[in-house]
């Protein structure tokens, strides 16, 4: 009886051993900070760290967009915050805007943290209500950045000094 | 012998056979793909590529040919199905822990990645040919490891470190114009192979032990039978 209990213990220690090794294989983690973070997604207590958060706020609203980003990512390592993720690429969005050319590569980065906000947010369409922004809605701040990347005449038209940052 | 006794080799068998090895051989599968960044010290998980699962498959029939496993005794329809799966399990995990192994000693990428592959299928193709018992196949495999880790971890190591010394330079010299496009790792994913191979002979050999235990017939008589059959 008691080698029938240790066989069944042992296939469902050594089951959840394995799991966990395809796990740590498939999210590859680098520290063991980052395990631990991983877990916390899996485990679905994952949250962000607001004190980074608000403070990332304030220097995006100082213009201090590489310094914003550097606290947001401190504030979401493990990019799972779609609120975060939507200010990271607002962040790119700002930095990369230009009155006469936007940066391609800030604008590629802010495509690809704009993605992540909106695969974060399946459900329901991600709005973020903040008035110092422009554009409110991931959706919109996607096409932006998306046209931002296309090449067409209308770039060497002298009249688009005029337009306003969103 | 008391019933006691016998009870208590029974509870350690099981033991043994359910807990251990499955968590030593699952250990080896975990720690066999990992690497620590040289310059940011950080983990590097590497999954084993596909020539490491096809060593595993050789070295599996190998195993099966020696007697370490045995299929016909340990999975059977005269057994409980819970001790078929749990013996099952611990074939995936063996066949797991041995492709790992190969993954710790097999450099990551260029033409020493294709060598040492090379070496390993030759050798283990090879050996599918020869007559083995246990002892002898562990031997071969330790010394088969053994030699991989050396050559890896401490002489291309100690190559491509950036305070390389005699070696390097001799080496810089003979294989001047050669690409081998080895990636660099911290000293600290030597010790890890180490652990790792150090661990899967460990088990291989408490494997032998378990398979010993099971009263079946001596190595040495199946061995002499086999030697006068093919006489």
């Amino acid at each position: 009886m008691q080698s029938k209990l240790i066989q069944i213990a042992g296939l469902v220690l050594s089951i959840a051993f394995a799991a966990f090794i395809i796990w740590i294989y498939a999210t590859e983690p680098r520290t063991f900070k980052e395990v631990t973070t991983s877990a916390e997604v899996a485990a679905g207590t994952y949250e962000i760290n607001q004190e980074n958060f608000n403070s990332a706020l304030s220097l995006f609203r100082r213009e201090q967009f590489r310094a914003a980003r550097d606290e947001w990512q401190r504030a979401d390592p493990a990019q799972r915050d779609a609120r975060t993720q939507f200010y990271i690429a607002y962040s790119f969005y700002r930095e990369g805007w230009g009155r006469v050319y936007f940066d391609q590569e800030l604008f590629k980065q802010g495509v690809e943290a704009v993605n992540r906000a909106i695969a974060l947010s399946p459900a329901s369409p991600l709005t973020i209500e903040d008035p110092d922004l422009h554009m409110h809605t991931a959706a919109e701040l996607k096409a932006e950045l998306e046209q931002g990347l296309e090449r067409s005449w209308s770039d060497v038209n002298p009249l688009k000094v005029l337009r306003t940052r969103k | 012998m008391t019933t006691t006794d016998t009870n208590n080799r029974a509870r350690n068998r099981a033991l043994l056979d359910f807990v251990v090895l499955p968590f030593l051989f699952l250990t080896v599968a975990l720690l066999g793909g990992l690497r620590i960044g040289a310059e940011s010290r950080t983990f590097i998980f590497i999954t084993p590529p596909l020539a490491t699962l096809l060593f595993a498959v050789l070295l599996m029939l190998l195993l099966v040919r020696s007697g370490l496993l045995r299929f016909q005794q340990w999975i059977g329809s005269d057994l409980p199905p819970l001790t078929n799966v749990a013996h099952i399990w611990l074939f995936v995990t063996i066949f797991f822990a041995s492709a790992q192994a190969f993954n710790s000693v097999l450099p990551e990428r260029g033409l020493l990645h294709w060598l040492f592959s090379f070496c390993f299928l030759w050798t283990l193709w090879n050996n599918q040919f020869s007559s083995f018992d246990s002892r002898r196949l562990l031997r071969s495999l330790a010394i088969l490891f053994g030699t991989a880790f050396v050559i890896k971890h401490m002489l291309l190591a100690s190559l491509y470190s950036p305070e390389g010394g005699l070696l390097k330079r001799v080496a810089g010299t003979l294989l001047q114009g050669v690409a081998l496009d080895t990636p660099i790792f911290a000293p600290a994913t030597g010790y890890i192979a180490f652990f790792t191979l150090a661990l899967y002979i460990t088990g291989l050999i408490l494997l032998a032990f378990c398979t010993d235990e099971r009263g079946s017939k001596p190595q040495m008589n199946t061995d002499l039978i086999g030697v006068h059959l093919r006489l």
